[in-house]
């Protein structure tokens, strides 16, 4: 190993990079893209849910409740059916995802003290739309009990309005905070993969490569001179999807820098292998990049990025635990929102650590023999 | 395989070569083999290239040229045989070999979207090129390639000719002792192709033993001595004039020997022939 072949590896590395507008574009424009995509579009607040009122008891308190649904922002009420038996083809419809049925007799139970039922009915089909009306609905009726018991200045001994769902750790339900951690960990493996392949089938596409086996270098000091700028560029584009995380979309970081850090180099380590071993199966450009498409469709249906693992078939979610993405999607969405340690992701990074070892020795493993053939 | 092992062998000019290795020679090769899974693409060659020596290697596509040179320059590791460049065992002392040596391909291996000094101080820094050594270097490769004034052009806007000569620079610039050059002149014009063999005439004249392979019959004409390879094996060797003399027929003057180009195709259907009765 001598230092000054790294440092020109690494020199000249820099001096390409500069120069070729794929791999920049590549580089810069695409976690900015994703962000905006993901952070707006995916992670978007689901706001203006068609919704559905049958208010059976017609009193005060009823039209008071509804008018709190309303003024929340994420509930638009569009239809005011006179009969429970007209939601169902509503829903089916698709004319409303949300209905509230107000049960007769509300206003006068909670005046004797005693506790009553919201009915909230959810279409389904859209588990994120549905998981966020539940978890909005409960907000809103306990908001509701809390103003009610504040203005009559009884402690009444039954909470009101019976609200059972419970939402943890993400009260806002804001998506954004959950999308923009993984976020950081989906960037890294996509660009970490595209740009080490992309850089390594050009060098042998142009002969450059063979050329570096003729010459003194060795085989590691070329390993480390491709894959230490690779790693310097994804810590520059990681760090700018975290400042914007925080600063744009306000984020908030409650973990360990210590905990992320570990988690994100170990993904590192097997995103740089992922991208040696698709430049040892691809023979163009063109052929590593789909190959790159080839895992991240996989990595982002099945880690959990954006279809939560949870609401997956089954048989499906053996699958998931092959996809190392999973593992730093835990971590950092945990670390990030719930302040996880060491101890609480003890499997995570075990298994992470295990996919790195395992992914890039095989990667420098085949690298060596396919340059000895 | 195997069966054309000894075809051609009264009338061919096949030097003897001494059954040990030679390390006074600039590249020494006996039994080198190279196989890929179940396909022999070199079988067991053996030959001796002089120091000073232009030795040109001949064959058609898929012969065996290429991977007989990426053994010698210590890319790949044989299968079986040994080789001595520069008196070193390339197989067990590769990085030894490769300091003294330079490698030029079709290819070019240049950095396309860096400068011609940009690869120059690239190539300076993988020999370890000194900083005084470089600069000396650098004036003499650039006036050689007809490159000055342009050093901080990009590679990707040189036409073909000036690539070549910047590869050769590039390729020379640590002064190895031993050039390997693996179809240098494809893909360049006949005046280029003159100039280059000029530059290569100066570095042989220099000392500089050179390797070359290629498809140009009259290329071949420039070698002191030439080895033609067909499916893996080398089938015959010698001066161009000893290889016209050997396959001229009977009763042939100086001035009537056949071409090189027609020993050369004499020599593949020949071989191909017996192949196929064989077969
Ligand atoms: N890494 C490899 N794996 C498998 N087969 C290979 C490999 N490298 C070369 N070959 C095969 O070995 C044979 C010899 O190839 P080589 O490139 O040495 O020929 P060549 O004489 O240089 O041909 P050309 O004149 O076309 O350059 C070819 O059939 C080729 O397909
Ligand atoms: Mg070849």
């Amino acid at each position: 190993m001598n230092p000054r072949h790294i440092r020109l590896l690494i020199w000249k590395e820099f001096t390409q990079l500069r120069r070729d507008p794929l791999l920049l574009r590549l580089l810069f424009l695409m976690p900015v893209l994703m962000l905006v995509m993901l952070g707006y579009v995916v992670g978007a607040d689901v706001k203006n849910l068609k919704t559905a009122v049958v208010d059976l008891d017609h009193s005060a308190t009823s039209r008071a409740l509804v008018a709190s649904f309303e003024a929340s922002g994420y509930f638009r009420i569009v239809r005011h059916p006179n009969d429970e038996r007209a939601l169902r083809g509503l829903l089916d419809h698709g004319d409303v995802v949300v209905a509230l049925v107000v049960p007769e007799g509300t206003e006068r139970r909670l005046r004797a003290g005693r506790s009553t039922e919201l009915g909230v009915v959810v279409d389904g089909s859209d588990s994120r739309t549905a998981s966020t009306a539940s978890g909005y609905s409960a907000q809103i009726v306990s908001a509701f009990n809390r103003r009610r018991i504040e203005a009559t200045g009884v402690k009444l001994q039954a909470p009101g309005i019976d609200a059972r769902v419970r939402v943890l750790y993400n009260p806002g339900l804001r998506m954004v905070d959950t999308m923009i951690p993984s976020l950081i960990a989906y960037i890294l493996l996509i660009s970490t993969m595209s740009i080490m392949s992309q850089s390594v089938v050009r060098e042998r596409e142009r002969g450059t490569l063979e050329q570096m086996f003729v010459t003194p270098i060795s085989r590691g000091e070329y390993l480390i001179g491709k894959t230490v700028p690779y790693m310097l560029t994804s810590i520059v584009q990681m760090v700018t999807v975290a400042i914007v995380g925080r600063l744009w979309f306000g984020v908030p970081f409650n973990g360990s820098p210590a905990v992320v850090l570990s988690g994100l180099f170990l993904f590192m380590i097997t995103a740089v292998g992922l991208g040696l071993l698709i430049s040892l199966v691809s023979r163009t450009r063109t052929q590593a990049q789909q190959t790159v498409m080839f895992i991240m469709i996989p990595s982002m249906v099945l880690s959990g990025f954006i279809f939560p693992i949870e609401s997956m078939p089954a048989e499906i979610v053996p699958l998931t635990y092959l996809i190392p993405l999973r593992y730093a999607v835990v971590v950092m969405r945990s670390t990030f929102a719930k302040g996880s340690g060491f101890d609480d992701l003890a499997f995570q990074l075990v298994a992470m650590a295990l996919f790195a070892v395992a992914i890039f020795g095989v990667a420098v493993a085949r690298f060596s023999k396919r340059l000895a053939d | 395989m195997g069966q054309a092992a000894t075809v051609g062998d009264a009338a061919t000019p096949r030097e003897r070569v001494s059954s040990a290795p030679s390390s006074d020679m600039a590249i020494s090769v006996r039994g080198l083999t190279k196989r890929f899974g179940t396909f022999t693409a070199v079988d067991a060659i053996d030959f001796d290239v002089r120091r000073g020596e232009v030795f040109g290697f001949l064959g058609p596509n898929g012969a065996g040229k290429t991977t007989a040179i990426r053994m010698l320059t210590g890319t790949i590791a044989p299968t079986a045989g040994s080789a001595l460049v520069l008196g070193d065992d390339v197989i067990a002392k590769p990085e030894k070999v490769k300091r003294r040596i330079g490698y030029m391909s079709q290819k070019f291996a240049l950095f396309e979207d860096m400068t011609v000094d940009e690869n120059l101080r690239f190539y300076a820094g993988v020999y370890d090129v000194s900083g005084a050594e470089f600069a000396a270097r650098r004036r003499y490769i650039l006036r050689m390639a007809d490159l000055e004034g342009r050093e901080d052009e990009l590679t990707a806007n040189l036409s073909v000719g000036w690539k070549q000569r910047l590869a050769l620079g590039a390729a020379t610039i640590h002064e190895p002792e031993l050039l390997f050059l693996d179809e240098p002149t494809s893909g360049v014009d006949p005046v280029a192709r003159r100039h280059f063999w000029d530059l290569l005439y100066d570095l042989a004249d220099d000392g500089v033993t050179l390797f070359v392979t290629t498809h140009y019959m009259d290329e071949a004409n420039h070698c002191h001595r030439l080895g033609f390879m067909y499916a893996g094996r080398l089938i015959a060797q010698g001066s161009p004039t000893e290889v016209r003399a050997a396959y001229a027929p009977d009763g042939a003057t100086a001035g009537t020997l056949p071409s090189i180009e027609d020993v050369f195709v004499h020599l593949v259907t020949a071989h191909r022939d017996r192949q196929e009765d064989g077969a």
